[in-house]
Protein backbone atom coordinates (compact mmCIF):
# COMPACT_ATOMS: atom_id res chain seq x y z
CA UNK A 1 0.00 0.00 0.00
CA UNK A 2 1.45 3.34 -1.06
CA UNK A 3 -0.70 5.52 1.17
CA UNK A 4 -2.67 4.60 4.26
CA UNK A 5 -4.78 7.76 3.87
CA UNK A 6 -5.47 9.18 0.44
CA UNK A 7 -7.38 12.43 -0.04
CA UNK A 8 -7.96 14.03 -3.44
CA UNK A 9 -9.86 17.24 -4.17
CA UNK A 10 -11.84 16.86 -0.95
CA UNK A 11 -14.64 19.37 -0.47
CA UNK A 12 -17.10 19.84 2.36
CA UNK A 13 -19.91 22.37 2.29
CA UNK A 14 -22.25 23.23 5.14
CA UNK A 15 -25.16 24.95 3.41
CA UNK A 16 -23.45 27.97 1.82
CA UNK A 17 -20.24 27.78 3.83
CA UNK A 18 -17.38 25.87 2.28
CA UNK A 19 -15.36 24.25 5.08
CA UNK A 20 -12.88 22.37 2.85
CA UNK A 21 -11.81 23.54 -0.60
CA UNK A 22 -10.34 20.87 -2.86
CA UNK A 23 -7.72 19.64 -0.40
CA UNK A 24 -5.41 16.79 -1.41
CA UNK A 25 -2.79 14.91 0.60
CA UNK A 26 -1.53 11.41 1.32
CA UNK A 27 -0.36 9.87 4.56
CA UNK A 28 2.17 7.05 4.33
CA UNK A 29 2.07 3.95 6.54
CA UNK A 30 4.05 4.43 9.74
CA UNK A 31 4.17 8.19 9.43
CA UNK A 32 3.26 10.85 12.01
CA UNK A 33 1.39 13.41 9.95
CA UNK A 34 0.64 16.80 11.48
CA UNK A 35 -2.38 18.82 10.40
CA UNK A 36 -1.83 22.35 11.61
CA UNK A 37 -4.18 25.27 11.49
CA UNK A 38 -6.06 27.76 13.62
CA UNK A 39 -9.59 27.15 14.95
CA UNK A 40 -12.13 27.02 12.14
CA UNK A 41 -9.58 26.14 9.47
CA UNK A 42 -11.21 22.75 8.77
CA UNK A 43 -9.00 20.38 10.80
CA UNK A 44 -11.82 18.79 12.78
CA UNK A 45 -14.02 18.53 9.67
CA UNK A 46 -11.21 16.63 7.93
CA UNK A 47 -10.76 14.27 10.90
CA UNK A 48 -14.52 13.66 11.04
CA UNK A 49 -14.59 12.77 7.33
CA UNK A 50 -11.58 10.47 7.63
CA UNK A 51 -13.10 8.67 10.64
CA UNK A 52 -16.53 8.13 9.03
CA UNK A 53 -18.34 10.59 11.28
CA UNK A 54 -19.17 13.00 8.48
CA UNK A 55 -19.93 12.66 4.78
CA UNK A 56 -17.91 14.77 2.38
CA UNK A 57 -19.54 16.83 -0.37
CA UNK A 58 -17.16 15.82 -3.17
CA UNK A 59 -13.72 14.43 -3.84
CA UNK A 60 -12.06 11.11 -3.16
CA UNK A 61 -11.15 9.77 0.30
CA UNK A 62 -9.63 6.41 1.18
CA UNK A 63 -8.53 5.27 4.62
CA UNK A 64 -6.89 1.83 4.87
CA UNK A 65 -8.15 1.18 1.35
CA UNK A 66 -11.79 1.87 2.29
CA UNK A 67 -14.06 4.83 1.66
CA UNK A 68 -14.94 6.01 5.20
CA UNK A 69 -18.39 7.03 3.91
CA UNK A 70 -19.17 3.39 3.34
CA UNK A 71 -17.01 1.89 6.07
CA UNK A 72 -19.02 2.22 9.25
CA UNK A 73 -18.45 -1.44 10.05
CA UNK A 74 -16.71 -3.17 12.93
CA UNK A 75 -13.73 -4.20 10.75
CA UNK A 76 -12.89 -0.63 9.75
CA UNK A 77 -13.61 0.88 13.17
CA UNK A 78 -11.37 -1.73 14.85
CA UNK A 79 -8.41 -0.46 12.85
CA UNK A 80 -8.74 3.21 13.77
CA UNK A 81 -8.44 5.00 17.10
CA UNK A 82 -9.86 8.47 17.61
CA UNK A 83 -9.25 11.08 20.27
CA UNK A 84 -11.29 14.21 19.62
CA UNK A 85 -11.37 17.41 21.63
CA UNK A 86 -14.68 16.40 23.23
CA UNK A 87 -14.38 12.62 23.62
CA UNK A 88 -16.43 11.83 26.70
CA UNK A 89 -15.90 9.39 29.55
CA UNK A 90 -18.37 7.75 31.93
CA UNK A 91 -17.79 9.96 34.95
CA UNK A 92 -19.56 7.74 37.49
CA UNK A 93 -17.48 4.69 36.54
CA UNK A 94 -13.89 3.98 37.51
CA UNK A 95 -10.97 4.29 35.10
CA UNK A 96 -10.84 0.50 34.89
CA UNK A 97 -14.59 0.19 34.17
CA UNK A 98 -14.32 2.79 31.42
CA UNK A 99 -11.51 0.86 29.76
CA UNK A 100 -12.94 -2.61 30.25
CA UNK A 101 -16.08 -1.62 28.33
CA UNK A 102 -13.96 -0.77 25.30
CA UNK A 103 -11.80 -3.89 25.77
CA UNK A 104 -14.97 -5.95 25.41
CA UNK A 105 -16.28 -3.87 22.50
CA UNK A 106 -12.99 -4.28 20.60
CA UNK A 107 -12.46 -7.89 21.71
CA UNK A 108 -9.13 -7.02 23.35
CA UNK A 109 -7.84 -9.10 26.32
CA UNK A 110 -8.35 -7.40 29.70
CA UNK A 111 -4.60 -7.50 30.43
CA UNK A 112 -4.14 -4.77 27.82
CA UNK A 113 -5.63 -2.36 30.38
CA UNK A 114 -2.54 -2.80 32.61
CA UNK A 115 -0.21 -1.88 29.73
CA UNK A 116 -2.26 1.18 28.82
CA UNK A 117 -2.57 2.37 32.43
CA UNK A 118 1.18 1.98 32.84
CA UNK A 119 1.87 3.95 29.66
CA UNK A 120 -0.53 6.70 30.75
CA UNK A 121 0.91 6.79 34.30
CA UNK A 122 -2.51 5.90 35.70
CA UNK A 123 -1.86 2.52 37.33
CA UNK A 124 -2.46 3.88 40.83
CA UNK A 125 -5.76 5.44 39.77
CA UNK A 126 -7.35 2.44 38.10
CA UNK A 127 -10.15 2.23 40.68
CA UNK A 128 -10.69 6.00 40.94
CA UNK A 129 -14.01 7.32 39.72
CA UNK A 130 -13.37 9.27 36.50
CA UNK A 131 -15.43 12.22 37.74
CA UNK A 132 -12.86 12.75 40.50
CA UNK A 133 -9.88 12.97 38.13
CA UNK A 134 -8.25 16.20 36.98
CA UNK A 135 -8.76 17.38 33.39
CA UNK A 136 -5.28 16.21 32.45
CA UNK A 137 -5.84 12.76 33.93
CA UNK A 138 -9.14 12.44 32.08
CA UNK A 139 -7.32 13.32 28.88
CA UNK A 140 -4.88 10.50 29.58
CA UNK A 141 -7.76 8.04 30.17
CA UNK A 142 -9.32 9.14 26.87
CA UNK A 143 -6.05 8.64 25.04
CA UNK A 144 -5.63 5.27 26.76
CA UNK A 145 -9.05 4.27 25.48
CA UNK A 146 -8.11 5.36 21.93
CA UNK A 147 -4.98 3.17 21.90
CA UNK A 148 -6.45 0.20 23.80
CA UNK A 149 -6.92 -1.87 20.64
CA UNK A 150 -3.57 -0.83 19.08
CA UNK A 151 -5.12 0.74 15.99
CA UNK A 152 -3.37 0.90 12.63
CA UNK A 153 -4.15 4.64 12.45
CA UNK A 154 -4.57 6.92 15.41
CA UNK A 155 -6.40 10.22 14.87
CA UNK A 156 -5.54 12.71 17.59
CA UNK A 157 -7.08 16.14 18.00
CA UNK A 158 -4.97 18.23 20.38
CA UNK A 159 -3.89 15.23 22.49
CA UNK A 160 -1.77 17.13 25.00
CA UNK A 161 -3.69 20.41 25.20
CA UNK A 162 -4.91 19.81 28.77
CA UNK A 163 -1.68 18.32 30.09
CA UNK A 164 1.20 19.70 32.13
CA UNK A 165 4.67 19.50 30.49
CA UNK A 166 5.66 16.29 32.34
CA UNK A 167 2.53 14.38 31.38
CA UNK A 168 2.52 15.95 27.92
CA UNK A 169 6.05 14.63 27.43
CA UNK A 170 5.00 11.22 28.67
CA UNK A 171 2.13 11.10 26.19
CA UNK A 172 4.44 12.14 23.35
CA UNK A 173 6.83 9.35 24.32
CA UNK A 174 3.92 6.87 24.27
CA UNK A 175 2.92 8.11 20.83
CA UNK A 176 6.47 7.76 19.54
CA UNK A 177 6.61 4.22 20.95
CA UNK A 178 3.32 3.34 19.25
CA UNK A 179 4.63 4.86 16.03
CA UNK A 180 7.85 2.80 16.32
CA UNK A 181 5.64 -0.28 16.55
CA UNK A 182 3.94 0.68 13.28
CA UNK A 183 0.93 2.85 14.19
CA UNK A 184 0.35 5.70 11.76
CA UNK A 185 -0.61 8.89 13.57
CA UNK A 186 -2.71 11.72 12.18
CA UNK A 187 -2.27 14.62 14.57
CA UNK A 188 -4.03 17.97 14.61
CA UNK A 189 -2.51 20.52 16.93
CA UNK A 190 -1.92 24.17 17.65
CA UNK A 191 1.24 23.29 19.50
CA UNK A 192 4.16 23.97 17.17
CA UNK A 193 6.78 22.46 19.48
CA UNK A 194 4.72 19.29 19.60
CA UNK A 195 4.41 19.20 15.81
CA UNK A 196 8.15 19.83 15.35
CA UNK A 197 9.01 17.17 17.92
CA UNK A 198 6.66 14.46 16.66
CA UNK A 199 5.74 14.93 13.02
CA UNK A 200 7.48 13.46 10.01
CA UNK A 201 5.47 15.78 7.74
CA UNK A 202 3.06 18.61 8.36
CA UNK A 203 0.31 20.27 6.36
CA UNK A 204 -0.80 23.84 7.02
CA UNK A 205 -4.55 24.27 6.73
CA UNK A 206 -5.97 27.76 6.39
CA UNK A 207 -9.60 28.63 5.56
CA UNK A 208 -10.17 25.08 4.26
CA UNK A 209 -7.13 25.06 1.98
CA UNK A 210 -3.71 23.46 2.35
CA UNK A 211 -1.11 26.20 1.99
CA UNK A 212 2.00 24.06 2.53
CA UNK A 213 2.88 20.40 3.01
CA UNK A 214 6.36 19.05 3.69
CA UNK A 215 8.71 17.89 6.43
CA UNK A 216 9.27 20.48 9.18
CA UNK A 217 12.95 20.67 8.20
CA UNK A 218 12.20 21.25 4.51
CA UNK A 219 9.67 23.98 5.38
CA UNK A 220 12.22 25.70 7.60
CA UNK A 221 14.81 25.59 4.84
CA UNK A 222 12.37 26.82 2.18
CA UNK A 223 11.07 29.72 4.23
CA UNK A 224 13.96 30.32 6.53
CA UNK A 225 16.46 33.03 7.09
CA UNK A 226 19.89 31.38 6.99
CA UNK A 227 21.53 34.07 9.08
CA UNK A 228 23.14 33.36 12.45
CA UNK A 229 22.79 35.24 15.72
CA UNK A 230 25.90 35.51 17.85
CA UNK A 231 25.80 36.63 21.46
CA UNK A 232 28.74 38.38 23.11
CA UNK A 233 29.09 40.36 26.33
CA UNK A 234 28.11 43.43 24.27
CA UNK A 235 24.81 41.94 23.04
CA UNK A 236 23.41 40.02 20.08
CA UNK A 237 24.38 40.44 16.46
CA UNK A 238 23.04 38.89 13.27
CA UNK A 239 25.73 37.48 10.98
CA UNK A 240 25.19 36.35 7.39
CA UNK A 241 26.42 32.86 6.40
CA UNK A 242 29.24 34.03 4.13
CA UNK A 243 33.05 34.32 4.27
CA UNK A 244 32.87 37.65 6.06
CA UNK A 245 30.51 36.27 8.69
CA UNK A 246 32.67 33.18 9.18
CA UNK A 247 35.73 35.37 9.70
CA UNK A 248 33.84 37.52 12.23
CA UNK A 249 32.75 34.47 14.27
CA UNK A 250 36.29 33.04 14.12
CA UNK A 251 37.64 36.33 15.46
CA UNK A 252 35.14 36.35 18.35
CA UNK A 253 36.11 32.78 19.22
CA UNK A 254 39.78 33.57 19.04
CA UNK A 255 39.30 36.46 21.47
CA UNK A 256 37.11 34.32 23.72
CA UNK A 257 34.21 36.76 23.40
CA UNK A 258 31.64 34.39 21.88
CA UNK A 259 28.97 33.47 24.47
CA UNK A 260 26.35 31.77 22.26
CA UNK A 261 25.60 31.09 18.61
CA UNK A 262 22.16 30.28 17.13
CA UNK A 263 20.86 29.67 13.63
CA UNK A 264 17.85 31.81 12.77
CA UNK A 265 15.61 29.03 11.45
CA UNK A 266 11.98 30.05 11.67
CA UNK A 267 9.57 28.00 13.76
CA UNK A 268 6.62 26.31 12.09
CA UNK A 269 4.48 29.02 13.68
CA UNK A 270 6.56 31.72 11.97
CA UNK A 271 6.27 29.95 8.63
CA UNK A 272 2.50 29.62 9.07
CA UNK A 273 2.21 33.36 9.66
CA UNK A 274 4.42 34.07 6.63
CA UNK A 275 2.30 31.85 4.40
CA UNK A 276 -1.18 32.73 5.62
CA UNK A 277 -0.88 36.08 7.28
CA UNK A 278 -2.51 34.77 10.45
CA UNK A 279 -1.43 33.04 13.64
CA UNK A 280 -2.18 29.49 14.71
CA UNK A 281 -4.20 30.26 17.85
CA UNK B 1 -26.44 -4.84 10.75
CA UNK B 2 -24.27 -7.24 12.76
CA UNK B 3 -25.00 -8.15 16.38
CA UNK B 4 -22.40 -9.45 18.79
CA UNK B 5 -23.47 -10.97 22.12
CA UNK B 6 -20.06 -10.05 23.59
CA UNK B 7 -20.57 -6.38 22.80
CA UNK B 8 -24.21 -6.53 23.93
CA UNK B 9 -23.16 -8.01 27.30
CA UNK B 10 -20.45 -5.35 27.64
CA UNK B 11 -23.05 -2.63 27.05
CA UNK B 12 -25.49 -4.12 29.57
CA UNK B 13 -22.75 -4.42 32.23
CA UNK B 14 -21.72 -0.81 31.69
CA UNK B 15 -25.30 0.49 31.64
CA UNK B 16 -26.20 -1.37 34.83
CA UNK B 17 -23.13 -0.12 36.73
CA UNK B 18 -23.69 3.43 35.53
CA UNK B 19 -27.46 3.47 36.08
CA UNK B 20 -27.21 2.15 39.64
CA UNK B 21 -24.95 5.12 40.45
CA UNK B 22 -27.09 7.69 38.66
CA UNK B 23 -29.25 9.65 41.18
CA UNK B 24 -31.72 10.74 38.49
CA UNK B 25 -32.34 7.17 37.38
CA UNK B 26 -32.60 5.94 40.98
CA UNK B 27 -35.14 8.70 41.65
CA UNK B 28 -37.13 7.64 38.58
CA UNK B 29 -37.07 4.07 39.84
CA UNK B 30 -37.88 5.02 43.45
CA UNK B 31 -40.88 7.23 42.68
CA UNK B 32 -43.23 4.43 41.52
CA UNK B 33 -42.24 2.36 44.56
CA UNK B 34 -43.14 5.23 46.87
CA UNK B 35 -46.48 5.67 45.09
CA UNK B 36 -47.10 1.91 45.34
CA UNK B 37 -46.44 2.02 49.09
CA UNK B 38 -48.98 4.86 49.45
CA UNK B 39 -51.40 2.92 47.27
CA UNK B 40 -50.96 -0.16 49.48
CA UNK B 41 -51.58 1.92 52.60
CA UNK B 42 -54.79 3.31 51.12
CA UNK B 43 -56.20 -0.11 50.32
CA UNK B 44 -58.95 -0.50 47.72
CA UNK B 45 -62.71 -0.76 47.56
CA UNK B 46 -64.50 -3.45 45.49
CA UNK B 47 -65.28 -0.79 42.85
CA UNK B 48 -61.67 0.28 42.56
CA UNK B 49 -60.62 -2.44 40.12
CA UNK B 50 -59.23 0.00 37.56
CA UNK B 51 -57.07 1.62 40.23
CA UNK B 52 -55.37 -1.70 40.94
CA UNK B 53 -53.49 -1.48 37.66
CA UNK B 54 -52.05 1.93 38.55
CA UNK B 55 -48.91 0.81 40.45
CA UNK B 56 -47.95 -1.42 37.52
CA UNK B 57 -48.79 1.26 34.95
CA UNK B 58 -46.79 3.92 36.80
CA UNK B 59 -43.85 1.55 37.41
CA UNK B 60 -43.63 0.58 33.74
CA UNK B 61 -44.18 4.04 32.31
CA UNK B 62 -41.84 5.94 34.62
CA UNK B 63 -38.98 3.42 34.56
CA UNK B 64 -39.53 2.38 30.94
CA UNK B 65 -39.68 5.86 29.46
CA UNK B 66 -37.61 7.97 31.82
CA UNK B 67 -34.72 5.57 32.53
CA UNK B 68 -34.35 4.91 28.79
CA UNK B 69 -34.60 8.62 27.93
CA UNK B 70 -32.09 9.58 30.61
CA UNK B 71 -29.54 6.99 29.46
CA UNK B 72 -29.74 8.08 25.82
CA UNK B 73 -29.78 11.84 26.50
CA UNK B 74 -26.81 11.59 28.86
CA UNK B 75 -24.72 9.73 26.28
CA UNK B 76 -25.32 12.65 23.91
CA UNK B 77 -24.74 15.29 26.56
CA UNK B 78 -21.42 13.83 27.75
CA UNK B 79 -20.23 12.95 24.21
CA UNK B 80 -19.84 9.30 25.14
CA UNK B 81 -22.18 8.22 22.35
CA UNK B 82 -19.56 9.49 19.88
CA UNK B 83 -16.93 7.22 21.46
CA UNK B 84 -19.32 4.26 21.27
CA UNK B 85 -20.17 5.00 17.64
CA UNK B 86 -16.47 5.11 16.78
CA UNK B 87 -15.99 1.67 18.34
CA UNK B 88 -17.11 -1.56 16.68
CA UNK B 89 -20.38 -1.44 18.66
CA UNK B 90 -23.29 -1.05 16.26
CA UNK B 91 -26.18 1.33 16.91
CA UNK B 92 -28.39 -1.72 17.43
CA UNK B 93 -26.06 -3.18 20.08
CA UNK B 94 -25.92 0.14 21.91
CA UNK B 95 -29.71 0.51 21.90
CA UNK B 96 -30.25 -3.14 22.84
CA UNK B 97 -27.86 -2.77 25.80
CA UNK B 98 -29.79 0.24 27.06
CA UNK B 99 -33.17 -1.37 26.49
CA UNK B 100 -32.14 -4.56 28.32
CA UNK B 101 -30.98 -2.48 31.31
CA UNK B 102 -34.18 -0.45 31.28
CA UNK B 103 -36.21 -3.69 31.15
CA UNK B 104 -34.30 -5.06 34.12
CA UNK B 105 -34.97 -1.88 36.09
CA UNK B 106 -38.65 -1.92 35.11
CA UNK B 107 -38.98 -5.59 36.06
CA UNK B 108 -37.47 -5.06 39.51
CA UNK B 109 -39.46 -1.86 40.17
CA UNK B 110 -42.66 -3.48 38.89
CA UNK B 111 -42.19 -6.57 41.09
CA UNK B 112 -41.59 -4.40 44.18
CA UNK B 113 -44.64 -2.25 43.33
CA UNK B 114 -46.85 -5.32 42.99
CA UNK B 115 -45.60 -6.69 46.33
CA UNK B 116 -45.99 -3.48 48.34
CA UNK B 117 -49.30 -2.37 46.85
CA UNK B 118 -51.14 -5.62 47.58
CA UNK B 119 -52.38 -6.31 44.03
CA UNK B 120 -53.95 -9.81 44.01
CA UNK B 121 -51.71 -12.23 42.06
CA UNK B 122 -54.14 -13.25 39.30
CA UNK B 123 -53.29 -14.52 35.83
CA UNK B 124 -49.60 -13.70 36.28
CA UNK B 125 -48.69 -14.94 32.79
CA UNK B 126 -51.17 -12.60 31.08
CA UNK B 127 -50.24 -9.72 33.37
CA UNK B 128 -46.59 -10.25 32.44
CA UNK B 129 -47.45 -10.34 28.73
CA UNK B 130 -49.51 -7.14 28.95
CA UNK B 131 -46.79 -5.47 31.03
CA UNK B 132 -44.10 -6.52 28.56
CA UNK B 133 -45.98 -4.97 25.63
CA UNK B 134 -46.59 -1.79 27.63
CA UNK B 135 -42.88 -1.69 28.53
CA UNK B 136 -41.93 -1.94 24.85
CA UNK B 137 -44.19 1.04 24.09
CA UNK B 138 -42.78 3.18 26.88
CA UNK B 139 -39.18 2.22 26.08
CA UNK B 140 -39.78 3.30 22.48
CA UNK B 141 -41.24 6.59 23.72
CA UNK B 142 -38.26 6.93 26.08
CA UNK B 143 -35.87 6.39 23.18
CA UNK B 144 -37.59 9.16 21.19
CA UNK B 145 -37.56 11.50 24.21
CA UNK B 146 -33.87 10.75 24.79
CA UNK B 147 -33.06 11.52 21.16
CA UNK B 148 -35.03 14.79 21.20
CA UNK B 149 -33.65 16.04 24.54
CA UNK B 150 -30.21 17.66 24.47
CA UNK B 151 -29.33 16.85 28.07
CA UNK B 152 -30.30 14.27 30.68
CA UNK B 153 -32.20 16.85 32.74
CA UNK B 154 -33.99 18.09 29.64
CA UNK B 155 -35.25 14.53 29.06
CA UNK B 156 -37.36 14.86 32.24
CA UNK B 157 -38.88 18.10 30.97
CA UNK B 158 -39.56 16.72 27.49
CA UNK B 159 -40.96 13.52 28.99
CA UNK B 160 -43.28 15.15 31.51
CA UNK B 161 -46.14 15.94 29.09
CA UNK B 162 -45.98 12.35 27.83
CA UNK B 163 -46.19 11.05 31.39
CA UNK B 164 -49.16 13.34 32.08
CA UNK B 165 -51.05 12.20 29.00
CA UNK B 166 -50.22 8.48 29.03
CA UNK B 167 -50.34 7.82 32.78
CA UNK B 168 -52.54 10.40 34.43
CA UNK B 169 -54.99 10.47 31.51
CA UNK B 170 -56.34 6.96 32.21
CA UNK B 171 -56.26 7.61 35.99
CA UNK B 172 -58.12 10.92 36.20
CA UNK B 173 -60.05 11.59 32.98
CA UNK B 174 -62.68 8.83 33.54
CA UNK B 175 -63.66 10.60 36.80
CA UNK B 176 -64.76 13.73 34.94
CA UNK B 177 -67.52 14.33 32.44
CA UNK B 178 -65.27 15.19 29.52
CA UNK B 179 -66.44 13.11 26.54
CA UNK B 180 -63.99 14.56 24.00
CA UNK B 181 -61.01 13.99 26.28
CA UNK B 182 -62.31 10.55 27.19
CA UNK B 183 -62.49 9.68 23.50
CA UNK B 184 -58.80 10.63 23.19
CA UNK B 185 -57.80 8.70 26.34
CA UNK B 186 -59.57 5.66 24.95
CA UNK B 187 -56.95 5.49 22.19
CA UNK B 188 -54.04 5.44 24.60
CA UNK B 189 -52.31 2.07 25.14
CA UNK B 190 -52.10 2.83 28.85
CA UNK B 191 -55.91 3.02 29.06
CA UNK B 192 -56.26 -0.22 27.09
CA UNK B 193 -53.79 -1.77 29.55
CA UNK B 194 -55.97 -0.63 32.47
CA UNK B 195 -59.06 -2.14 30.83
CA UNK B 196 -57.26 -5.44 30.14
CA UNK B 197 -55.92 -5.55 33.70
CA UNK B 198 -59.44 -4.98 35.05
CA UNK B 199 -60.72 -7.88 32.93
CA UNK B 200 -58.08 -10.16 34.45
CA UNK B 201 -58.99 -9.05 37.98
CA UNK B 202 -62.60 -9.97 37.18
CA UNK B 203 -61.34 -13.46 36.32
CA UNK B 204 -61.32 -12.82 32.58
CA UNK B 205 -59.05 -14.92 30.37
CA UNK B 206 -57.28 -14.76 27.03
CA UNK B 207 -60.60 -14.40 25.16
CA UNK B 208 -61.45 -11.25 27.13
CA UNK B 209 -58.04 -9.62 26.75
CA UNK B 210 -57.15 -10.74 23.20
CA UNK B 211 -58.36 -7.46 21.67
CA UNK B 212 -56.34 -5.42 24.15
CA UNK B 213 -53.27 -7.58 23.50
CA UNK B 214 -53.47 -6.93 19.76
CA UNK B 215 -54.03 -3.24 20.39
CA UNK B 216 -50.94 -3.03 22.61
CA UNK B 217 -48.98 -5.13 20.10
CA UNK B 218 -49.89 -2.68 17.32
CA UNK B 219 -48.80 0.27 19.49
CA UNK B 220 -45.55 -1.52 20.40
CA UNK B 221 -44.83 -2.21 16.73
CA UNK B 222 -45.69 1.36 15.70
CA UNK B 223 -43.69 3.14 18.39
CA UNK B 224 -40.86 0.61 18.03
CA UNK B 225 -40.52 1.23 14.30
CA UNK B 226 -40.77 5.00 14.81
CA UNK B 227 -38.09 5.04 17.51
CA UNK B 228 -35.75 2.84 15.45
CA UNK B 229 -36.29 5.07 12.43
CA UNK B 230 -35.43 8.22 14.39
CA UNK B 231 -32.52 6.47 16.13
CA UNK B 232 -31.01 5.14 12.90
CA UNK B 233 -31.31 8.50 11.14
CA UNK B 234 -29.85 10.42 14.04
CA UNK B 235 -26.24 11.12 13.15
CA UNK B 236 -23.60 12.43 15.50
CA UNK B 237 -21.89 14.73 13.02
CA UNK B 238 -23.53 17.98 14.03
Amino acid sequence: MQSIIEVEHLEKRYNKKQALKQISFQVRPGEIFGFLGPSGSGKTTTVKILTSQLRHSSGHVQVLGDDPNRSRHAGFLSKIGVLTDNSGLYERLSVHDNLILFCRLYGVPDRRIDEVLEAMNLSDDRHTQVGKLSKGMKQRVTLGRAILHEPAILFLDEPTSALDPVNGGRIRETLREMNRRGTTIFLTTHNMEEAEELCDRVAFLNHGEISALDTPQALRLQHGDRSITVTTAHGKQVVQPNAEGAEYIRELMRRGELLAIHSNEPTLGDIFVTLTGRGLQ
Amino acid sequence: MNFSMRRFRAMVTKEWKDATRNPQILLNAGMPILLAVLFGQRGFEPGDLAYLSMPVLIAISVTGAFVQANMIAEEKEKHTLRALMLSPASKLEVLAGKSATTSLFALIVCAICVLVSGIPPVHLGYVLLLSFLLLLIFMALGTIIGLIARTASESSIVGLPILLVFVFGPIFVPDFDLPALMEFVHWLPSYQFVLAFTELLQDGGLRQIAGYLFYLLAWAAGTGVLSLLIYSRKRFDK
